[in-house]
């Protein structure tokens, strides 16, 4: 229990951190969006006072002290309050991300914990079999596949899959003919448009996942204790699992907890090469178009699903290894 | 017939391109039900790889390459991976060295026992609760051990728990791999009671793996020397203590000593009741460079490190006082947890006092700043330390292993800092020394590497050595050598020594003064022979006790 409430009180001070920071540092660069905004516009012509107003009055020029500025960012967060996106005026920056982010929540989270899965599987099983074909095929083709750049992949994937065979929807998340709804046949075709990019990710992820676990598993199958295990006579799927897989699956799971936390950061290239409208997407256009309140609620956001990630994990952390509760 | 029959018997280890090396060489002996045996010898004698192919637990790249072993009749080589797992039941056992990894992390001990039980089935579903408290208790621990985790036990514990673990087998054979080896020299008295007690009255057969021939003798009807792969010996214990027929067994024998004897030797190193001191001839002509002319002055020390998570402060040192005079070497003794690394850890700088004052000269040690000061210190006070394979960078040759040290505290460059590692090289009796000075720590033996260790203690050429278990890692047939570089060291340079141990034999060898350390509070200090042959606390008697002697019933 102490080791729960310790790590609550480490998240929220990093929260807090976080936070705070992401309020401190635009005030930190020189100049205003406004400044920025009138700096362009007077390329073109002089600025007349009532522009200027206008600009600032839709941009919103900070008023008051820092201290009570800060008071109401934080009122602000707390509603996911981001104001308003420069790019898609006069949509707020929360409609936005709140658009974005169920598509690659579901389209990058299912993916990575798939691959987790699977390629932690695989990676059992080869070092278990250690040296014959369960171990090779997985090993070298995992090791294989993940030292290929993940969006060539993603063009690949695209032109054979995609455009010659033409198996598979080439952009977007839906059919531009269907409008979102709980329909059965609604999500048949969002998992059709989520096949290509899904597995581009897959390929190139879950090789990792193998090696590591198969690496971490081969030390654990060294130690004493399994040793001891097999001396004892218990059955081979036991010792595997319960005590070398057991084992091999801490540090494992350290790794899995930092990939997690960069799920809602979204893949950018992939989503950028299938046009697939999540954040990482979002983000691209956020960058390209210098939409600051976009960049700097996505940002936050980013930097929190991080921590909470982090987070979670440390948690299960503590209900995996009993050593860590001392 | 007798229960295990090993039939010239070798076991290989493959190095690939078909080369192998022979780890067991054509070993055979019989051992019948309820007998109680020692297999001795010392690192690389093959005794750990013959107890893993009885047991049937080699695993790549050892293989049996030849012979026979039958247990109960049966070859076992013949079984099934399926007939060996069942089989273990009711079959043969074993325990293995560090008792300290054997368990699971992640599984409580009553999950150990469940396993067990789980995998063979000989326990009624209903009984097993009771079965693992029973056999939790026949290894004198409380029952209330089996909720814990292997992390919240013992050193001394957990190798108990391996102990009934190995038991709840119900095996007619236990094979115990050097079961006591990794722990404090009373638990490991302790500990091999209890096994001796339980083969006493469970009946199994036992093969106790050991280095320690004195532990052996003491716990063993039988026992089978073992030295390069053959057995050069198979002997009742008593005969092996009164007439050792193998020389490999006579030199074993011979270095062990009871500490409390008027006059002890080991073969290069003798001392007698008056402190009189006699070295085997120096190999190198003395050159007295610089004779410890400071004391070290440490006063009224302790030691209390902060409360972890859970628990009270502990005072790993309460209220110490002693003078390390010029040219003295004096023991610090106790088991571990005493405080004994804590002083040295103080002496050197490396942790500050919580109160008291260590002086050396005119440097208050306790009060250091700085790295000038530090850098001071120890060009005249150096460290030895325990473990030789540790101690030394496996990236660097001994030749820059030795001349970072020259460098920084003498001042020497260029050729003359190759002439000294020579010299050093050569002091600590590694000769030819050119041939040294370019090896690999893995390239040399235990023996040395501890050597390479103390040489590069002595580059700064100081004035004091801290050595800390400086041979505990070491085979007994190389220990002596090791004491008996430092004793000569201490005569031809006049370099005082604190000799940190457990061992109150190796203490008695190369030392004139003695403090015995129990929880932080010395608690005996005096003539190292006045204190250990007529020792004055009850403490000092336990650890006297717990010294492996071969000539004791």
């Amino acid at each position: 229990m102490r080791y729960f409430w310790g790590r609550v009180g480490l998240f929220v001070l990093t929260l807090w951190a976080a936070v705070t920071l992401n309020f401190i540092l635009p005030r930190l660069m020189p100049g205003s969006p406004a400044d920025a905004a009138i700096a362009k516009l007077s390329q073109n012509g002089p600025v007349s006072p009532a522009m200027r107003a206008s600009i600032e009055a839709q941009l919103g020029v900070p008023s008051g002290s820092v201290w009570s500025q800060y008071l109401s960012y934080l009122g602000q967060v707390v509603h996911f309050d981001f104001g308003v996106s420069y790019s898609y005026f006069p949509q707020p920056v929360s409609s936005l991300i709140g658009a974005a982010l169920p598509w690659t929540l579901v389209l990058v989270g299912s993916v990575t914990v798939i691959a987790f899965v699977v390629g932690t599987l695989l990676g059992v099983v080869a070092a278990w079999r250690r040296g014959t074909v369960l171990d090779t095929v997985p090993t070298v083709g995992g090791q294989f596949l993940s030292a290929f750049p993940y969006f060539w992949i993603a063009l690949l994937l695209l032109f054979f899959l995609g455009y010659v065979a033409g198996w598979f929807p080439t952009s977007g998340a839906y059919s531009q003919t269907a409008t979102p709804n709980w329909s059965l046949s609604f999500f048949g075709d969002a998992l059709d448009h989520a096949i290509l990019p899904g597995l581009t990710i897959l390929i190139t992820s879950f090789g990792g996942w193998i090696i590591g676990m198969r690496n971490t598993m081969v030390n654990t199958l060294g130690e004493d204790y399994v040793t001891f295990a097999e001396a004892n006579g218990l059955r081979p799927r036991s010792v595997a699992m319960r005590y070398a897989a057991r084992n091999a699956l801490l540090p494992q799971f350290t790794s899995f907890g930092m990939v997690l936390g960069g799920v809602v950061g979204g893949s950018l290239l992939v989503e950028t090469v299938f046009a697939y409208p999540g954040v990482g997407l979002l983000l691209f256009h956020a960058v390209t178009n210098q939409d600051y309140p976009l960049m700097q609620a996505l940002f936050l956001i980013i930097t929190v699903s991080v921590l909470i990630a982090n987070f979670l994990v440390d948690i299960l952390y503590g209900v995996l290894d009993p050593r860590t509760r001392q | 017939m007798s229960l295990l029959t090993v039939d010239d018997l070798s076991v290989v280890y493959d190095q690939g391109h078909g080369r192998a090396v022979e780890a067991v060489k054509r070993v055979g002996f019989t051992l019948e039900q309820g007998e109680f045996v020692g297999l001795v010898g010392e690192s690389g004698s093959g005794k750990s790889t013959l107890g893993y192919a009885l047991t049937r637990l080699s695993k790549p790249p050892a293989r049996i390459a030849g012979g026979r072993i039958l247990f109960d009749g049966s070859d076992i080589a013949a079984l099934s991976i399926e007939q060996v797992r069942t089989q273990r039941q009711g079959g043969f056992a074993m325990v293995l060295q560090s008792g300290m990894n054997a368990l699971n992390p992640v599984r409580t001990i009553r999950n150990h026992f469940m396993d067990v039980f789980a995998a063979h089935g000989h326990v009624p579903l209903g009984a097993r609760a009771a079965r693992a408290e029973e056999l939790i208790a026949k290894v004198e621990l409380p029952a209330s051990v089996l909720a814990s985790y292997p992390g919240e036990l013992s050193g001394g514990m957990r190798q108990r728990v391996s102990i009934a673990l190995a038991l709840s087998l119900e095996p007619r054979m236990i094979v115990f791999d050097e079961p006591t080896t990794a722990l404090d020299v009373l638990v490991q008295h302790a500990v091999m009671n209890t096994i001796r007690q339980l083969q006493a009255t469970e009946k199994f057969t036992a093969i106790l793996i050991s280095h320690d021939l004195g532990v052996v003798l003491e716990a063993t009807e039988r026992v089978l020397v073992m030295h390069d792969g053959v057995i050069v010996e198979d002997a009742p214990s008593r005969r092996i203590l009164s007439a050792p027929e193998h020389p490999y067994t006579r030199m074993l024998l011979s270095h062990y000593g009871d500490p409390r004897a008027a006059e002890v030797s080991v073969p290069g190193l003798s001392r007698r009741a008056s402190g009189e001191v006699s070295v085997a001839a120096p190999t190198t002509t003395p050159s007295p460079r610089r004779a410890a002319r400071e004391p070290i002055v440490v006063s009224n020390v302790s030691k209390v490190y902060p409360a972890r998570r859970r628990g009270a402060a502990v005072r790993a040192v309460d209220d110490v006082s002693f003078t390390l005079e010029p040219g003295m070497s004096m023991a610090l003794v106790g088991a571990s947890g005493s405080g004994k690394s804590t002083i040295a850890k103080l002496v050197t700088g490396v942790e500050r006092p919580t109160a008291g004052s260590i002086a050396f000269g005119d440097l208050r040690i306790d009060r250091l700043h700085g790295r000038r000061a530090l850098k001071r210190l120890h060009a005249d006070v150096q460290m030895v330390f325990q473990d030789p394979y540790a101690a030394l960078n496996p990236l660097h040759t001994v030749e820059y292993i030795l001349s970072r040290p020259i460098e920084n505290f003498v001042e020497l460059r260029g050729r003359e800092v190759r002439m000294r590692v020579l010299e050093l090289l050569e002091t600590v009796g590694l000769t030819p020394a050119a041939t040294f000075a370019g090896r690999l720590p893995h390239q040399l033996s235990g023996g040395q590497r501890q050597r390479v260790v103390i040489a590069r203690a002595l580059a700064s050429d100081p004035q004091v050595i801290i050595a800390d278990e400086p041979v505990s890692m070491l085979d007994m047939s190389l220990r002596a050598g090791v004491l008996a570089l430092l004793e000569e060291l201490r005569e031809n340079r006049g370099v005082s020594m604190l000799y940190i141990t457990h061992d109150l034999l190796s203490a008695r060898l190369v030392t004139d003064r003695i403090m015995v350390l129990n929880k932080g509070v010395v608690v005996e200090r005096g003539d190292t022979a006045d204190v250990l042959q007529r020792p004055q606390d009850d403490y000092t008697v336990r650890l006297l006790d717990a010294v492996p002697n071969p000539a004791r019933p």
